[in-house]
């Protein structure tokens, strides 16, 4: 009896257990749930929590709700000016029709590659409209907006947001940064080569400045050592003929006396004398008149 | 992702249910199976009992105790610690309810409730154009990634940005639940901020003055962006490791340092040369002057003096003029040749001893 009350106690639990566990499902925060009942899909459950379902005729298919990430491979696109160049680009998108998302790409993989085409073909309309001078800088956060615009509309009936596509980077093929380098180069080259020009040109006006300055200190000097001279030689002049003046007679014979005295003072000087000049006059006569006559 | 090794949630989990099972294997093939396969276990348990305790009024004590200690236990594994950086996520059958701050918690055990904790306070780093390998025996060991780090700027022109980016979990439900890989996705968004920037600058500005404003725009970009993304995440900095002319060119771009090396050298040179010979050609002037000067002053003094003395001379020639004369003139004659070589010749006899130069060339023996 009484082991026949636990015997159907335990199969009781157990069959409640089963049923359990095939009625609750918990939506996890940050997903979202897709209830089928026997393949048809025929409710979503986007809030988190314990929820109920038919047991064994319904079962759930589980969906991120978060923003979920993709990453775009490298495309060699050409932009409207037909300049090459390598994007890299991401986006960002969410489940927002988990039915619509069940029904068309059935789980994520599939959506990937679906949106992987998709944003393929937005990058190249959009970017092959613009220039790439665009794309590079300041309209780029525009571009990246119409991309997105573009290609949310296509995601929409994939049951897909597409959040944001970003351009991650744009780059030049590698031959073309070959060129770029090559002109950056030059344009390096040809700086330095202005600066240092422009060094020596500086150098050159600096010093032809200072030897102009100098040049011309040296005349002013010259001019003015030459007037002081000068005043000086007529203040001597003057003097001079102030005070030889008042005798001239003396002063050629005073003078010529001086200048005798000053220049034949020499012991290296030879004079040749003839007996009959004045200073010997007294050698032939002791009147000392006879040379005198005779010359 | 920081708080992977903590938390027992797990992100990837797909189609799992709260019991460990998937449910839709559950629903499906479960309900033939199991009823006989359950009747068998609950005979065995029920036997084993037995064996166990002989006495058959215990069976029912015992098998309630063995139940209560269960149930302490597992209410028991409700306890958690949420550490000083953490923060403590609480989900209730997977919905989120409740965020507790750190110190000892407790939470509806298994499978009612489960914590997440995250890391709030740690600072998490994400490098741009360069990996760090750990520190080495000198510094830090660097690899750099050319393919993130090489950039084209709005001028077209290439340059090599090396960046760090700094940032916490600013809402840790945000963070957990609302964004996939939301580490990839700060590194993405750093990277498409940082080139978006640098499209923006040209290539000069960027490499000179350019860093703070360029660090400061990209980190609004970026928190812009990852609020945008609803990420929970904020970016505490953004560093600009290395702004360079990329390796193919930079020597050309240290050239240009050097040209304006040399051309300051050029002008400080020239200023030198300047400073040099101005001074110098001031005091060659003042020379110069001086010179001319004394000279003047010189002549001036001499012709006084001479002009004193002649007057003087003069004076006393006056009184005694003959007299004076002679005296002058023989006195003047004396000193002359006294120094001098005298060679006197009488003039009708110079004829044989011509020419004067032999006598003239050894004077001292004629004397």
């Amino acid at each position: 009896m009484n082991r026949a009350v636990l015997t159907l106690a335990g199969i009781v639990l157990a069959a409640l257990g089963v049923v359990g566990a095939s009625t609750l499902f918990t939506v996890a925060e940050g997903r979202q749930a897709l209830v089928l009942q026997l393949g048809e899909p025929v409710r979503v459950i986007s809030e988190p929590g314990l929820r109920v379902k038919l047991p064994f005729v319904q079962n759930v298919v589980m969906m991120d709700k978060r923003i979920l990430s993709f990453d775009a491979p490298k495309e060699e696109l050409i932009a409207a000016d037909q300049k090459r160049l390598v994007v890299d680009a991401f986006a960002r998108f969410r489940i927002v029709d988990p039915l619509k998302f069940y029904q068309t790409v059935g789980n994520e993989t599939v959506a990937r590659s679906r949106l992987a085409a998709v944003i393929n073909s937005g990058l190249r309309r959009i970017l092959g409209q613009a220039p790439f001078a665009a794309i590079l800088s300041g309209d780029r956060a525009n571009l990246m907006r119409q991309i997105s615009d573009l290609v949310n509309e296509e995601a929409k009936d994939l049951g897909i947001e597409v959040v944001d596509v970003r351009i991650k980077r744009a780059d030049l093929p590698d031959a073309n940064s070959q060129a770029i380098y090559r002109r950056m180069q030059a344009d390096r080259d040809r700086e330095a080569k202005e600066i240092r020009a422009t060094g020596a040109e500086e150098s050159q006006r600096i010093r032809s400045r200072a030897e102009r300055e100098r040049t011309v200190l040296l005349a002013e000097a010259q001019r003015e050592a030459q007037v002081l001279r000068g005043q000086g030689d007529a203040t001597a002049i003057a003097i001079f003929a102030e005070a030889f003046g008042k005798d001239i007679e003396f002063f050629s014979f005073y003078r010529s006396m001086l200048a005798y005295r000053e220049t034949m003072s020499d012991k290296n000087t030879t004079m040749v004398l003839t007996p009959d000049s004045e200073f010997f006059r007294f050698f032939e006569s002791l009147s000392g008149k006879g040379s005198v006559t005779k010359r | 992702m920081p708080w992977q090794n903590k938390g027992g949630w797990q992100p990837g989990g797909g189609n799992r249910g709260p019991w460990g099972r998937g449910p839709s294997g559950g629903g499906g093939g479960g309900g033939g199976m199991q009823p006989p396969n359950l009747e068998d276990l609950l005979r065995k348990g029920q036997d084993r009992f037995k064996g166990m305790m002989p006495v058959g009024n215990w069976g029912g004590r015992g098998l309630l105790l063995i139940g209560l200690v269960m149930l302490a236990v597992w209410l028991g594994s409700g306890f958690y610690r949420v550490q000083p950086d953490e923060q403590g996520v609480v989900l209730r059958f997977g919905k989120w309810v409740e965020t507790t701050q750190p110190g000892l918690r407790y939470h509806f055990p298994s499978p009612i409730e489960s914590v997440v904790r995250p890391s709030v306070t740690r600072v998490n780093r994400v490098d741009i154009g360069f990996r760090s390998l750990g520190d080495g025996p000198r510094g830090s060991q660097i690899r750099d990634v050319t393919e993130e780090s090489i950039m084209l700027t709005g001028d077209e022109n290439i340059v090599d940005i090396d960046m760090s980016v700094l940032w916490v979990i600013k809402d840790a439900g945000k963070y957990l639940f609302s964004i996939q890989q939301a580490e990839a996705t700060v590194k993405a968004v750093a990277e498409s901020a940082l080139r978006e920037q640098v499209g923006r600058s040209r290539l000069v500005p960027v490499l000179t003055e350019g860093r703070q404003l360029l660090e400061s725009s990209t980190q609004r970009l970026m928190q812009e962006i990852l609020d945008f993304y609803n990420a929970g995440v904020l970016v505490r900095q953004v560093t600009l490791q290395k702004i360079d002319p990329p390796a193919q060119v930079i020597d050309s771009f240290r050239d240009v340092q050097a040209a304006r090396a040399d051309a300051e050298r050029q002008k400080n040179e020239a200023e030198s040369y300047q400073n040099d010979i101005i001074p110098r050609a001031r005091g060659e002037s003042e020379r110069l002057r001086q010179e001319a000067e004394a000279y003047k002053q010189e002549v001036v003094a001499r012709s006084q003096g001479e002009a004193q003395r002649f007057i003087s001379i003069h004076n006393e020639f006056l009184r005694a003029k003959d007299v004076t004369r002679q005296r002058i003139y023989l006195e003047t004659m004396e000193e002359i040749l006294r120094n001098m070589n005298k060679l006197i010749i009488d003039a009708k006899g110079v004829q044989p001893f011509l020419p004067l130069q032999d006598l003239i060339r050894r004077p001292g023996d004629r004397q």
